[in-house]
Parts: C-alpha cells; structure tokens; sequence
C-alpha cells in the first residue's frame, strides 16, 4: 500500500515550520519503508482563505454543543490547508494547534509535531507505519 | 489456544503506584499512556494529600510511541520536582515505553543529587539551601507481572537506588515487611497490629508504609537489626537483595499470623531469632491470650450450640491470606479445610514450599490448595465440592454471587472489594483473629434474622 506524508520544512533538510506557517508542504510517496519527494504542494495563503470566509480568525457559526466555536471542525467545515492534506495519511511540522488536529483527526490524518531532521522522521514514521499496517511488534528487541 | 479475559483478581505491575502512595510523601511519577493511574487506582481509601488523579504523568501518545518518549519524561520528572513538594520520587514505566524502548533509567539517572545540584546552583540557587529531592525508578511494565510483582519491583528500586549500608546497627530494630499496600484492604491495620506485638516483646518495629511513617523510615532500613517477612512469597527477593547489599539478615514466617495458635507461635519464632529472653515473650503471650480464650469461651454457647455455621469452607485469595486464613480457621475454630485457591498467580519457585505450609495443620488436617487464576475453574470447583452443609466461602467479590447460589456464608477478604469498607480493620494478631470470627459469626446469624 503506498501513501503520502506531507511535511512542513523551508529547505527540505529540518523540519522548521509550524503547520499554520508552511508556505507549502513537501509531499513524500511512501511504499512500504521506502519514500520520495513526488511533489511541492503550495498551501493558499491567508488572503485566499478569507476571502472563502473559512479562516481560523473569526468566529465561525456551529451547532456542536461545546463552546469552542472557534473553527474545531465539528460544523463540518475545516481549513482550505487541512482539506488540500486530505489525501495525505500524515502531516510532520514543527508545531501544530489543537484545532487543526482535530480537524485533521477527522479526516483519519495523524499528525506529529516534531524537532529534527526530515530524514529522521521520515524514517521513524514510515517505519512505524510499516510495523502496524503489518501486524509487527513495535518491541525495540523484535528489530 | 487463545484465552478468554477472565475476572481480574490483580493489577499490572504499574499498580504498584499504590505502593509508592502508601508511603507517606512519597509520590509516583508515571511514565504511561494517559489514564493508567485512574484504571489501576481502587475506589475508596486512595485520596489524600497526593491521590491518583493528580499523579504526574507523562500521557505518552502515537508521537512519542513514534519518536520516543524520553524528552516528555525528563520535562515531566522536571517539573514534578518544581511543583510537587514531596519527600520521595518514584519514576514507574508502564508497558507503552518499554515496548518500544525508551531508557527511562538513563534519565532518572539525570536527577541524581550532583546533577539536581548543579542545575539550581545555575538557576541561581543558593547551594547552601538545596535540598536533594530523591529520584529512583522502578520497572513496572504490565507485561513484567501483576501488581505483587510490582511492589517488590518498588521496594527493590528503594533498596537498589536509594539504601546504603550502614555501619551503625541499632539493636533491636526490625523492618517490617508484610502486605501489599491497597492490594490488601486490611495492609495498615495487619502491618500496625505486628508492630504492636513486636514492641510488647521489647523490639523496635520499622515499617514505612502508611501514617506517620515515610523517608524516616526508609533511612532506618539500613541500621536494622534484621528484616521481617510475613508473607509466603511477596518481597523474599527482596529480603536476599537486602541481606546481601545491606548485610541485614531476614526472618522469613510465611504465615500472617491470625488468631491465638499462630500468633504465639509467630512471636515465639520472632523472640527465638532476635535473642529475646523467653520469660518476656511467655509472659506476652500469656496476657493475650488469657483475654483470647476469656472470649473465646464467653462466645462458647455461639460456637457450640449455632448450628448454621459451616463445617467446610474455602478461602479463594492471595498466598498471604489463603495460608493464613486456611491456618486460623483449621488449628484455632477447629473447621474442616475443603480445597483453598490461590489466585495471585504466585511464581512457580515458591509454590511448593507454600503447598507444603498448608500441611502444617493441627489435628492432623491437611489442607488441598490449588493455584490458579481462573475464576470459572475455582467456581466449578467450589460447585463440585461437598460441603456437608452450607458452605464457608471466604474469597474476593466474584465469589459473593456463587456463594449466595450455594447458600454458603461469604465474606470479602481479597480483592477486589466491593462488600467491606476498611479504614485501619486488621485480622493479624490475636485481636485480629477475634475480628475474623466477629465478621464471620456476624454474616452467620444473619442467615435467620
């Protein structure tokens, strides 16, 4: 099964933005352990999204019964950066806020925040990946 | 063959916690996946100035699983440090981060005296002010064992990281090591009743668990006479470790004593082993047991002429109380032992010499014991078995419905506890064995009122 992981880093070597930051995200194909750089995907920018009336800024109209209406996602609705990831099955960043989490959670898109190197976390993630899609201990002696 | 889940008579490893917050300022800090604390902690009788709600821990999720929890762990540790005014630090890992790896010793190593000194002497600190705050670390992986398991682990983490030998030896000092703390509702009351006995035949008793009892005692350790086990088979690794590390010899009486015959026994033993002249420990023992039998036969109509109480019964608990139950019941009201079942899953090492133990009956008797874990085997068990009228069931919950099914007379003595509310109650000793009949007799005269 392959899939994608999107990545938040300004030179392709650290990973150094947070989500709400990344100009664009590195998209890596990932197959089994193996991954590549396939594509630059350039997020739209905070004109762009006020001008469809869906950013993060201002109070949002929702129905859930918590009193966050602050953009969780829970009206259906989530950010034009979290709906263009979609296809994605993770995010790596640097940082990335509560909301957007859930937002991302709903869509089944697990996200970390990390401090280290693209290579490093690619690494770990597709391996972690590999070793639940294939029912293999995550036990550091199984390796 | 796979196994179904079966009723739990015991926690993982990670219950253990229980143990660190029997001592008294002494505070877990877990190194677990997020509600660990709130699934292992029992329901009454564990608030208090620390309580399991408010235990740091490190809520390890899917990212540190990923890249490795050591850094959450060292800002948790931290920041306990800085927030959390206790006397003892007791880092626990659960089964998440041993999996997948993390060297939680390395960075409970970071929290030694020299390191903690040097980083408040760099936030400015007055080195003449600090003050050390212990930092050990236990390995309490659920997959390690249960919860008995665990509290050794605790005990040998204190022995191992904590304790250093001591040249000065105070005579007639002995550490107490009996129950596990919340495992057993009755731990505080039993371990309180001994130090009782042991300080009427001239010992000092040193125990660290539980009221007025804390750092204090744990820095006592070392300068003790001897160690004291009462337990068939929890914490004698320990007591080697001790022995060999702390060079302090250990008396191991595998039987809680309940009741006159193996109380007196038990401090004779004590008396024998620490040199004690026997005139002190008879005349001790004469005085209670003067008043044991004054009770005993003031209650005599109740024994003799009561005919609803049973002639068989079955005690489905730990060693420590399926043996010292088994023992008291057998050799001090003259009841007949049906089969006991031990359900702490005692380590196969032991379980001979335990088996052995419930031979030592009066009367001749020997008692049969099982050990096993599944309640439907003990159930079908007790089922098959001929009581000769109704049965005595003393065991944990689970055995309350089979017992109502059977009309037997039940009690709840081992956990889990649903049926008892126990403060400081105890069963050890001679007035403990008078509380046991209390409770027993108590469950009996109700069965026509």
């Amino acid at each position: 099964m392959t899939y994608k992981i999107a990545v938040a880093s300004s030179d392709g070597v650290n990973i150094d933005l947070s989500f709400g930051a990344a100009g664009h995200f590195d998209i890596y194909s990932v197959d089994k352990t193996e991954y590549r750089l396939t594509e630059k995907r350039t997020a739209p920018t905070k004109e762009e999204s006020k001008a469809e009336n869906i950013c993060g800024d201002e109070k949002r109209e929702c129905n859930s019964s918590c009193s966050n209406n602050k953009s969780c996602g829970a009206d259906g609705k989530s950010f034009p950066k979290v709906e263009m990831l979609s296809d994605c099955r993770c995010i790596i960043c640097k940082k990335i806020g509560f909301n957007i989490t859930k937002q991302l959670e709903k869509k089944a898109i697990t996200s970390f925040d990390v401090d280290c190197t693209v290579e490093e976390a690619l690494k770990k993630v597709t391996d972690y990946f590999n070793k639940i899609d294939n029912h293999i201990s995550l036990r550091k002696s199984a390796e | 063959m796979a196994k179904l889940l079966d009723k739990q008579r015991y926690k993982c490893a990670l219950g253990a916690m229980q143990t660190v917050q029997a001592i008294t300022r002494a505070i877990p800090i877990l190194h677990s996946g997020p509600g660990c604390a709130q699934k292992l902690s029992d329901g009454t009788g564990s608030s208090g100035y620390f309580s399991p709600n408010i235990f740091p821990c490190t809520s390890i999720n899917e990212k540190d699983v990923v890249f490795g929890g050591v850094k959450k762990l060292h800002s948790t540790i931290e920041n306990a440090l800085k927030v959390i005014d206790a006397d003892l630090y007791v880092v626990l890992t659960g089964c998440i981060p041993e999996i997948v790896g993390d060297d939680s010793e390395e960075v409970v190593s970071q929290f030694d005296k020299a390191e903690q000194l040097e980083s408040f002497e760099n936030e400015g600190g007055d080195p003449d002010k600090f003050v050390y705050k212990p930092v050990i670390y236990a390995s309490t992986a659920g997959f390690k064992g249960n919860n008995y398991k665990g509290h050794e682990q605790i005990i040998d983490a204190i022995i191992g990281q904590y304790l250093k030998k001591s040249d000065k030896r105070q005579k007639g000092l002995v550490n107490i090591w009996a129950d596990v703390p919340y495992q057993d509702l009755f731990w505080l009351g039993n371990i309180r009743e001994i130090e009782k006995l042991l300080s009427e035949i001239g010992l000092t008793p040193n125990s660290i668990f539980g009221y007025n009892r804390g750092l204090d005692n744990i820095d006592k350790i070392a300068q003790a006479e001897f160690n004291l086990i009462v337990s068939p088979w929890v914490c004698l690794k320990n007591m080697k470790k001790m022995e060999k590390k702390l060079g302090i010899p250990y008396l191991h009486y595998p039987t809680l004593p309940i009741g006159a015959y193996e109380t007196s026994k038990f401090l004779r033993e004590i008396g024998k082993f620490a040199g004690i002249e026997q005139e002190k420990t008879e005349k001790v023992i004469k005085e209670h047991e003067d008043y044991y039998y004054y009770l005993i036969e003031r209650y005599a109509d109740l024994f003799l002429e009561n005919r609803v109480i049973n002639k068989e019964f079955s005690v489905v608990a730990d060693a420590q109380y399926a043996l010292g139950i088994t023992k008291f019941l057998a050799n001090d009201l003259g009841l007949i032992p049906a089969k006991q079942f031990i359900t702490d899953d005692t380590p196969k090492e032991f379980r001979e010499n335990i088996k052995d133990e419930f031979k030592k009956l009066n009367y001749n008797l020997q008692a049969d014991v099982e050990f096993e874990t599944d309640s439907y085997k003990i159930h079908n068990e007790i089922k098959a078995h001929d009581y000769h009228g109704y049965p005595l069931i003393l065991g944990s919950y689970y055995e309350k419905e089979l017992s109502e099914k059977l009309k037997g007379n039940y009690l709840n003595i081992s956990w889990p506890v649903q049926d008892k509310v126990v403060f400081d109650d105890f069963y050890a000793g001679y007035t403990g064995g008078i509380r046991l009949i209390e409770d027993i007799y108590t469950v009996a005269v109700q069965r026509f009122n």
